[in-house]
């Protein structure tokens, strides 16, 4: 009797069960997200693959390194849209995938119908959390490597510093650990308003403040910077040419430091007393060297996934101890 | 009479069991000091006021809620034991299902998220209403959505049953066919089931077990067979606008004056005076009584009551 009730057309066959219980739940019902992420994910990786072999191409026709090759990827299109669609990621994640992964359940009431199967509501919140993690991790593993295969052997190409955003927090580990985060951090806001549209503008806002002001400000100082004494009337050597210059003083021969600007007089006869009464001599720079880059990265990644570790705790914590 | 089947104060045999419950927000007590027996195999009506504490008690047996004070036991299990879950099944008052799963897939999430799902029952009750298995649920009439919820309640084939107004949006056919549907269901497997309503006639044909809330605290708990009996309607002259010393032996749920008249609704503890004109009121009359005096004393017939100690009351 039962072998024939499972022969219904419950559009259940078993040949498609991959999924089951709860992890079938949270991919069927978030399906489209699903695919509309992977597909833009998948597309951008074709892409990058593409502009590579366009610019490697290009590199050997002109014989490069022997000879110069210009700035290939300076208003070079399809380096324009790849870094714009990898800069709006962690937009798309928090406010699409984040924001509502629970407060839309919470708001259509259907949080209460999945805890009250024979699921806890623990369960339930590690496999929506479970979804929405893969889906950053996978898709910021993927553009990561990509994207730094694609940079690293030609960054002297690319029209970007390795300290610019561009740079620096989409390669290595920065990406996923971002995606990571600001998904969380969507995840969260979305549990304290629960309400999709509301929770939807704030984790905008809060990816918007995040990416363009706050994490400016801590890239930048995740570093320990170092000084480099030169004389002040000769150029910085080149080996400094990639290194990012975080301040710059003049000093006097004892070690002094004054401000950069302290000898900017109007005429050079002021000017050159200026500096012969300080005693300046040499030209000092504040800087952080490209080979601190890996280090910066895998502390800033540290950052953002400790981030993303407190935003999960506080999201259960704060879920089990209040109606869904 | 109602005593037989009333269950000793072995645990099990008690669907749901609450000592001292209580839920507090930040506004109030929603819920203060319940203490209650349902015994299991029964229809439960939750009968009380707008913002009496219905919800918040159904929350509380459905695990959406956690208690304040005290706590809940289901088939003597704790509610906060996550082993509650596959014993109870809850349809709130929306119903939430997945828009956009299609009837089918609904039904397929009751059989991936449930162990002893019944996928035959859960079939044969969407089947019965005509349902299209490849319809979006989204599509589907309120009747029809009001199935499906009832099909996956039942397909988890629950010991207790809780619903919330389940029946409130329905037209009065689907509701019809909705109570008939839940009647059926329910006895063929025994299940226990403990539903708020605001119809007090649907309760009066659908349950034979009552409990009573208002103001957040248990106003009646017990038999409707033996709840109804214990009170009586008298009508009798007023002394000058005044009520008769008489009353004072009884305890008064209600009264009212209609001229040099009285009406009371009261639980007569001995015998009551020749003259007065005594009629037997019906579950209706003695719910509405109880519901607009909401300080009249609770009433709790045999076994229903829990003092604190876990053993049973007089």
């Amino acid at each position: 009797m039962s072998a024939t009730l499972t022969d219904k057309p419950t559009g259940t066959g078993t040949s498609r069960r991959l999924l089951r219980g709860l992890p079938w739940l949270v991919v069927r019902q978030h399906r489209i997200a699903l695919a509309c992420v992977l597909g833009l994910t998948l597309l951008t990786a074709i892409w990058i693959v593409y502009e590579r072999h366009n610019l490697v191409q290009l590199l050997d026709a002109k014989g490069w390194p022997e000879k110069d090759a210009g700035q290939p990827l300076e208003n070079n299109r399809g380096y324009g849209y790849i870094t714009s669609i990898i800069n709006g990621l962690p937009l798309i994640l928090a406010v699409f995938i984040g924001a509502p992964l629970i407060a839309g359940d919470q708001e259509s009431g259907t949080a209460q119908l999945v805890t009250t199967q024979s699921v806890s509501r623990r369960q339930w919140l590690i496999a929506k959390l479970g979804l929405a993690y893969t889906l950053a991790l996978v898709s910021g593993v993927v553009l990561s490597a990509l994207f730094t295969w694609w940079w690293k052997p030609y960054r002297s190409l690319f029209p970007s510093e390795w300290i610019d955003g561009l740079i620096f927090d989409n390669t290595g580990p920065v990406l996923p650990a971002f995606l990571l985060f600001l998904t969380a951090a969507g995840v969260t806001i979305g549990v304290l308003v629960r309400r999709v549209l509301p929770a939807m503008v704030g984790a905008f806002l809060f990816t918007a403040m995040t990416t363009l002001f706050v994490w400016d400000e801590i890239r930048v100082r995740i570093g320990v910077t170092h000084m480099f004494t030169y004389p002040l009337n000769s150029d910085l050597p080149e080996r400094f040419n990639d290194a990012y210059e975080a301040d710059r003083w003049v000093g006097s021969a004892d070690g002094t430091l004054y401000n950069w600007g302290i000898c900017a007089e109007a005429t050079e006869k002021a000017q050159n007393s200026c500096i012969k009464e300080h005693g300046i001599v040499n030209n000092v720079i504040e800087y952080l060297d490209y080979s601190q880059m890996g280090t910066m990265q895998w502390t800033a990644a540290g950052i953002l996934l400790a981030g993303t570790a407190l935003l999960t705790a506080f999201t259960l914590w704060w879920t089990s101890r209040r109606p869904l | 009479m109602a005593d037989t089947s009333t269950p000793n104060a072995t645990s099990g045999t008690w669907a749901l069991e609450a000592r001292d419950l209580g839920k507090r927000y930040r506004r109030g007590w929603a819920l203060r000091d319940c203490s209650f027996r349902i015994p299991a195999g029964r229809i439960c009506g939750l009968v009380g006021p707008n913002g009496a504490g219905k919800s918040t008690l159904l929350g509380l047996a459905t695990r959406q809620v956690r208690p304040s004070t005290g706590g809940l036991q289901v088939f003597g299990v704790p509610v906060d034991d996550p082993g509650v879950l596959p014993k109870i099944a809850f349809l709130g008052q929306d119903k939430p299902l997945f828009k956009r799963f299609t009837v089918a897939e609904t039904l397929r999430m009751g059989a991936e998220l449930n162990p002893d799902w019944d996928a035959a029952a859960a079939h044969r009750i969407v089947r019965s209403g005509n349902v299209p298995m490849d319809a979006r649920v989204g599509t589907l009439s309120g009747g029809q959505r009001t199935r499906l919820a009832f099909a996956l309640a039942f397909g988890k084939r629950p010991e207790l049953l809780l619903l919330d107004e389940p029946m409130a949006d329905l037209d009065p056919l689907a509701r019809d066919e909705m109570s008939t549907l839940l009647m059926a269901e329910a006895v063929e497997r025994g299940t226990t089931v403990v539903m708020s309503s605001h119809m007090l006639t649907e309760l009066e044909d659908m349950c034979d077990y009552l409990l009573v809330v208002a103001e957040g605290r248990i106003r009646m708990a017990g038999d409707a067979d033996a709840l109804v009996p214990a009170h009586a309607l008298v009508t009798g002259v007023s002394h000058d606008g005044a009520l008769p010393p008489e009353l004072d032996h009884h305890t008064v749920i209600e009264v009212r004056f209609l001229g040099r008249q009285f009406h009371a609704m009261i639980r007569p503890k001995g015998p009551l005076p020749a003259d007065w004109e005594i009629a037997e009121p019906s579950l209706e009359e003695v719910l509405l009584s109880h519901l607009r005096s909401p300080d009249a004393p609770s009433l709790y017939t045999q076994g229903a009551r829990v003092d604190a100690e876990g053993t049973q009351a007089a």
